[in-house]
Formats: C-alpha cells, sequence, structure tokens
C-alpha cells in the first residue's frame, strides 16, 4: 500500500466512523486515536521524504517535496491537538447539556474530515486536485461555523461561504488562466496540470496569460488564507466556530491556503521574474498587518481579537516571502512552524475562559479573570507573549529574520512601516489581554459569576500544547529543522 | 459556422446575465440561470464536434444535468419552500445597472484583446465575454439583498470560468472537471440549506440585515 494514501484515508476513516452514530466513549476514542495515527502516518511521510524519497500517488497528482511535508506534519500536528482538546470541550458542554445529537454527529465527523481536506490541500501537485481540496476545507468547515446555531452563527457562516466561494471562483479562474497560458504545451490529461510539469515548461508560458492567471489565483488563494483586503470572513467565523475548529481554520487552514499561494509564486516566479508575484505579496502582506492594527485596539470579543492575530500574522509569512530574499523565505516558514505551535495554545485558552463565561465576548469576560480562572488566564497571558513576538519566544526570532532580510534587501520602507505596525499590534495585544485578566475583579454580587475552573482533559490539552509552544521556542528537533530548511530550498531554489 | 455556433451562444450567455440584472421576478432570473448553462453546454458540444475531442461531451452533458436541471430546480425548491418571490429594490436601480453592465463588458473586451490565439481563432470573443459575464455576476452580487439572488451571482461567475476552460484551454483535465462539478453542486446544496436556515430564524432572506457582527 502506498504510504501517502494510507496518510489520507486515516482521517477520512475517522470521520466515517465518527459521523456515524455510536456510544460517545467509543466516539471520542475514534477521533483521538485516528488524529493520532493520521499524525504518526505524517511523520513517517515526513520521514521517509527526509530519507531521500519522494512519496507519490496516482501518477504524482500527489506528491511530497520538502514544502508538502513541512505543511502536511504541521497539519497533522495541529489536527491532532484539535481533535484532543475538541473531546474535553465537548464533555464540558454535555456537562451543561448544550450538545444536541445533531452537534455530536457534526463534530465527530467534520473534525477529523477538515482535517483530511488540508493533509490533501497539502500533498497536491496538481492544481486541479489543489482547488477540489480547499473547496472541501471549505465545505467541511461552514457547518462547524454554525455549530452553536445562534443568529450571529448564521450571520457569519454566510459570509464565510459566500466570500470563500467567490474567492475559490477566482482561483479557479486563475487556474484556469495559468492552464491557458501553456498553450498545449502543459500536454494532455490529469498530468497536464501538474505543479512540477508547470515549472518544467514555465519559461514558455504566455507571460500576459500568467499575470492574470497569477493575480485571480493570489486573490483567490488568499482569501482563505485571510490575507486583507479579503480577510473580512475571518473575524464573524473566528467568534463563532467552536474553538477546537478555529485552531484548524487558523493553523491548518491558514497553512494550507499559504502553501497554495507560494505554489503559484513558485510557477509566476519561474516564468516572469520574481517582482511580479513577489510584489504582491508584499503589498498584501503589509495590508494585512496594517489592517490589523486599528481592529485589534478597539477589539470587543476575545476569539476576534485572535483572529485579527491571525490576519496579522499571514501577513508576516506573506512578507517574508514577498521580500525576495532566502532569509526572508526562511523566516516565513520558521515563523508558520512557531504559529503552528503557538496559535492553538492562545484559541485554547480563549476558549476555556469562553466556555468558562459562556461566552467569548469582552463585555461578558470582563475584567479580572485572574482572580477567578486564573490557569485559564496565565495561559492567556503566556500565549499571548508568545504569539505577539515577545522575546525569548520563538516567533520573535522569525520576526526578527524577516526584519533583517528586509533591511539588507532593497525594502527599506516597507521594512520599517512593517516594524512599526508590529510594535503598535504588540501594545494592543497587552492592553487587550491585560485589562482581561488583570483589571479590578468582578463585583461579587454579579449574577453572571464565571463556572470554577477544573483540571478536566480539555485544561490537560491546553497545558500539553502550551508546554510544547514553549519548548519548541528554544529548541526545534533536527529533523523538523530540516523539513524548514527543505521547504526553504523549494521556495527558494529552483527545485 | 461553427465559430458562429460558439459567438451566438458566449453571446447569449451575455444576454441572459442582463436579463438577469434587469430582471426582479426570482423564478424568472433562476430560468434565466438554467438557459445560460444550457448555451454553456452548446459552446462545449460544439468544440468536442469540431475539434473532435469526445471529452468535452462529457463536460456538456454533465453541464446540461447539474446546471440546467438540478440546480435551477434545487432553487425553485427553495423559494417554493421559503415563500419569497420577488426581489427587493436593489441599491441601484435598473437602468443604473445595466449602464454600468455596458462599461464592465467594454472592460471585459480590452482585457481580452492581450490573449493569445487559442481554439479556432474564437477564442478572443470568448474571453471578452467570459471576463464580461465575470464582471457582471460579480456586480450582481455585491447590488442585490435576496439570499437566492446572490447564488445565483456566484453560479454566473463559476459558468464565466467554465466558459473560459471550455473555450480557451478546450477543457481542463477530465477528472478536474468532475471534481469541481461535484463541489460547486456541494456547495449549492450547502448554501441552499443555509438560506432555508437564514429564513426560518429572521423571516426574511435579505442578506442585507445580516450586520450584526462588524469591527
Amino acid at each position: 500500500m502506498n504510504l501517502l494514501v494510507v496518510t489520507l484515508a486515516a482521517p477520512l476513516i475517522t470521520a466515517a466512523i465518527g459521523g456515524l452514530g455510536g456510544p460517545r466513549q467509543f466516539k471520542e476514542t475514534v477521533m483521538i486515536g485516528g488524529l493520532a495515527i493520521t499524525f504518526g502516518l505524517c511523520l513517517a511521510t515526513a520521514g521517509r521524504f527526509l530519507g531521500g524519497g519522494v512519496p507519490a500517488a496516482f501518477g504524482d497528482a500527489l506528491r511530497v517535496d520538502g514544502l508538502s511535508a513541512l505543511v502536511l506534519v504541521l497539519c497533522g500536528f495541529v489536527g491532532l491537538l484539535s481533535g484532543t482538546y475538541g473531546v474535553g470541550y465537548l464533555r464540558r458542554n454535555e456537562e451543561r447539556r448544550l450538545v444536541t445529537k445533531r452537534m455530536r454527529r457534526e463534530f465527530f465527523g467534520l473534525i477529523p474530515a477538515y482535517v483530511f481536506a488540508m493533509l490533501l490541500v497539502s500533498v497536491s501537485n496538481n492544481l486541479g486536485i489543489l482547488w477540489v481540496a480547499v473547496e472541501l476545507t471549505t465545505l467541511a468547515s461552514v457547518s462547524l461555523v454554525t455549530f452553536h446555531d445562534r443568529d450571529t452563527s448564521l450571520e457569519a457562516a454566510w459570509k464565510f461561504l459566500v466570500l470563500g466561494s467567490l474567492g475559490l471562483a477566482f482561483a479557479l479562474l486563475g487556474t484556469v488562466l495559468l492552464f491557458a497560458a501553456g498553450q498545449g504545451r502543459l500536454g494532455e490529461g490529469m498530468a497536464a496540470l501538474n505543479w512540477t510539469r508547470f515549472m518544467q515548461v514555465a519559461p514558455q508560458l504566455h507571460p500576459l496569460t500568467v499575470r492574470l492567471g497569477v493575480v485571480f489565483a493570489l486573490i483567490g488563494y488568499g482569501t482563505k488564507a485571510g490575507l486583507a483586503p479579503m480577510h473580512t470572513w475571518k473575524p464573524d467565523a473566528y467568534r463563532e466556530a467552536p474553538s477546537p475548529a478555529v485552531a484548524l481554520m487558523a493553523v491548518g487552514m491558514l497553512n494550507g491556503a499559504l502553501y497554495c499561494i507560494l505554489r503559484i509564486h513558485l510557477i509566476s516566479k519561474a516564468a516572469i521574474g520574481p517582482e511580479f508575484s513577489g510584489g504582491l505579496l508584499l503589498t498584501l502582506g503589509l495590508l494585512s498587518v496594517l489592517v490589523a492594527v486599528p481592529f485589534v485596539l478597539i477589539q470587543w470579543n476575545l476569539k476576534r481579537l485572535l483572529a485579527y492575530s491571525s490576519i496579522e500574522h499571514v501577513g508576516i509569512m506573506a512578507i517574508g516571502v514577498g521580500l525576495g530574499a532566502e532569509a526572508g523565505v526562511f523566516g516565513a516558514l520558521l515563523h508558520m512552524t512557531y504559529h503552528s505551535f503557538a496559535k492553538p495554545v492562545a484559541l485554547f485558552s480563549a476558549g476555556t475562559l469562553a466556555q468558562l463565561h459562556s461566552s467569548s465576548d469582552l463585555g461578558r469576560i470582563q475584567n479580572g479573570t485572574f482572580t477567578r480562572t486564573p490557569v485559564a488566564s496565565a495561559l492567556l497571558v503566556l500565549s499571548a507573549l508568545i504569539i505577539t513576538g515577545s522575546p525569548p519566544f520563538g516567533m520573535f526570532f522569525s520576526e526578527m529574520t524577516i526584519l533583517r532580510a528586509g533591511l539588507i534587501g532593497s525594502h527599506a520602507t516597507a521594512t520599517g512601516v512593517f516594524l512599526a505596525a508590529l510594535s503598535v499590534l504588540f501594545c494592543g495585544f497587552v492592553f487587550q489581554v491585560g485589562r482581561i485578566v488583570l483589571g479590578p475583579p468582578r463585583d461579587p454580587s454579579d449574577r453572571r459569576q464565571p463556572l470554577p475552573e477544573r483540571f478536566d482533559f480539555g485544561m490537560g490539552t491546553v497545558i500539553a500544547a502550551a508546554l510544547l509552544a514553549v519548548v519548541s521556542s528554544f529548541y526545534l528537533p533536527g529533523p523538523l529543522m530540516a523539513l524548514i530548511r527543505a521547504a526553504t530550498a523549494v521556495v527558494w531554489g529552483d527545485v | 459556422m461553427k465559430a458562429d455556433i460558439l459567438v451566438l451562444c458566449a453571446a447569449g450567455m451575455l444576454v441572459s446575465a442582463y436579463l438577469m440584472v434587469g430582471q426582479r421576478a426570482l423564478f424568472t432570473t433562476i430560468r434565466l440561470y438554467g438557459l445560460q448553462s444550457l448555451l454553456l453546454a452548446v459552446v462545449a458540444a460544439t468544440i468536442a464536434i469540431s475539434e473532435a475531442r469526445p471529452e468535452l461531451w462529457v463536460t456538456a452533458g454533465v453541464t446540461v444535468a447539474l446546471k440546467t436541471i438540478l440546480i435551477p430546480w434545487f432553487l425553485m425548491r427553495v423559494i417554493d419552500r421559503i415563500g419569497i418571490h420577488r426581489e427587493i429594490e436593489p441599491f441601484l436601480s435598473v437602468p443604473a445597472s445595466l449602464l454600468v453592465c455596458v462599461g464592465l463588458t467594454v472592460v471585459g473586451y480590452r482585457v481580452s484583446t492581450g490573449f493569445p490565439e487559442g481554439a479556432g481563432g474564437v477564442s478572443h470573443h470568448l474571453i471578452g465575454v467570459a471576463l464580461s459575464l465575470l464582471l457582471v455576476g460579480l456586480f450582481l452580487m455585491v447590488t442585490r439583498k435576496k439570499a437566492i439572488t446572490q447564488i445565483l451571482a456566484l453560479l454566473t461567475v463559476e459558468n464565466a470560468v467554465f466558459l473560459v476552460a471550455v473555450g480557451v484551454t478546450s477543457g481542463m483535465p477530465l477528472i478536474v472537471e468532475l471534481g469541481i462539478s461535484f463541489d460547486v453542486i456541494l456547495a449549492v446544496l450547502i448554501l441552499g440549506i443555509l438560506v432555508r436556515r437564514i429564513v426560518d430564524r429572521f423571516e426574511s432572506m435579505d442578506v442585507s440585515r445580516l450586520s450584526t457582527l462588524k469591527g
């Protein structure tokens, strides 16, 4: 059996079993077990790649190179983390009798299905399959956005699906135009849409058609990544979706969409030089970082706050790639790795706080959470420090790498703006998180007191994730570092 | 002869989009979308004959089955269930909308002149029409308030993309095309279900009312 096919089949089988009926205990075991096996298989696939092999299936339609291997491992990791936290999350809601039969079915079916779609994105070498896989992630996640079935969830889901579908229509047009740019040189059949084939004939592609195709494809996949100005679905979806699903969106989907963007960028780079798509990425990236600034400062909801942080981070990665220097690319991929470790902690601790207070709105959580829920608050502060890039945590170093690449290159103005925005964002985050956690404690006569904090399964997962995030800041295992370098070689060199 | 049919059908698609812009009865708008998809199928079939590409017959067949029969039927059923038949006053009046669409068509044609010639020398017209159709679809999307009209606008954009795929590249690889069609039908299904839930909840499918979430 092909290892890659097995890797993809594992979450799909998990989703099929989870979506069917069955006792709760059984479903929980299946989800955690299935996602753990999936992560193991992702590691095995990456291991085979590091061992010198190129795992592939279906005539190179699925193919693992350095970039794929890195995204695959990160998606598998966050899948396992979300699944485990998700079990604890749902248990807590079960205790309060908030969970209906529909919710149980959707939760245990759709989370592994979402993981499957993300893994498929990360190993697609075929631009057509890539598009279909990204659309699958959208369709799998939309029911997770309406999970709590509030008025606002329907609004968020509508915006999410309409904007997402429109973005994907653009991405499809981009793909078709890139295919048209080949003018028959790409050959016939399925293999004609293979990314590797595009790279072979890139210098002969029709330049104007490539330009138009790249613009449409970058806008399209940029919508999925949440690059400004196509980011508007993100805060709504983050607020409405349950936190485990948000972690999948914020890390898995973001990495997957960035993977698509990088593939398109590479075709464009090989066909018409690095300036065109690089410049576009730099502009969109800067815009994303800048857009996040005012909304972080005036934010009224904890999960929306994290959505703007996610818009900021995808912007940082786009800037790193767009700078057009090897260090920038390395910094961006390193940033992606650190972000994948840190963001789930922030979302899970925010989710725990939201569950205890029955809302993620800052008005409901109010100030002084530290006195009532010290562990979740401490974890939120820790994760906020990590994701704002404070030293000594990892994201500080990846952001420094990108800044240095920008200053050494000829992008002094852009780097200056970037640095200024980063500083303001840091202050904004410290202000918002400090306000929630440290402010004066809530009036004891207030009837809406939060639930007491308990060390249950969900809390255990958050603490474990936080430990991993801290450790990864100081020590990335050798093979993971090798994957980052291999991915940098794919994006920078002419592999 | 063949070129005439292609240009005629493509122009027909654009005309149907114009009529959608000028139309307020939702049933008629859905039928116009069905007609537009049928014309797309004719374009695919014509190229299938003239360039001896049998796989385009599958494209044509799938287009007829899904986009002229299944999707319109499904959307009409949704409308029947919720009992809302007319679009309310759009953000822009009909004459002004049509005028904007003419401008968009000019833009679409202008962009299309830079393309290389593809299938049989008419691809310039096909791209011109497809890009105009895309822009008109986007325009429809931003100016209308009813959820169903927004779905139809999305589908019009999708048709435009397929027109480029069929007319310029003589079709994408078949498996990919089938995957795309499958995804489109799934998306429409989910959108339809969402519309019903929105109507149940808000007693209206005016999406401009969905504006609680800000900031």
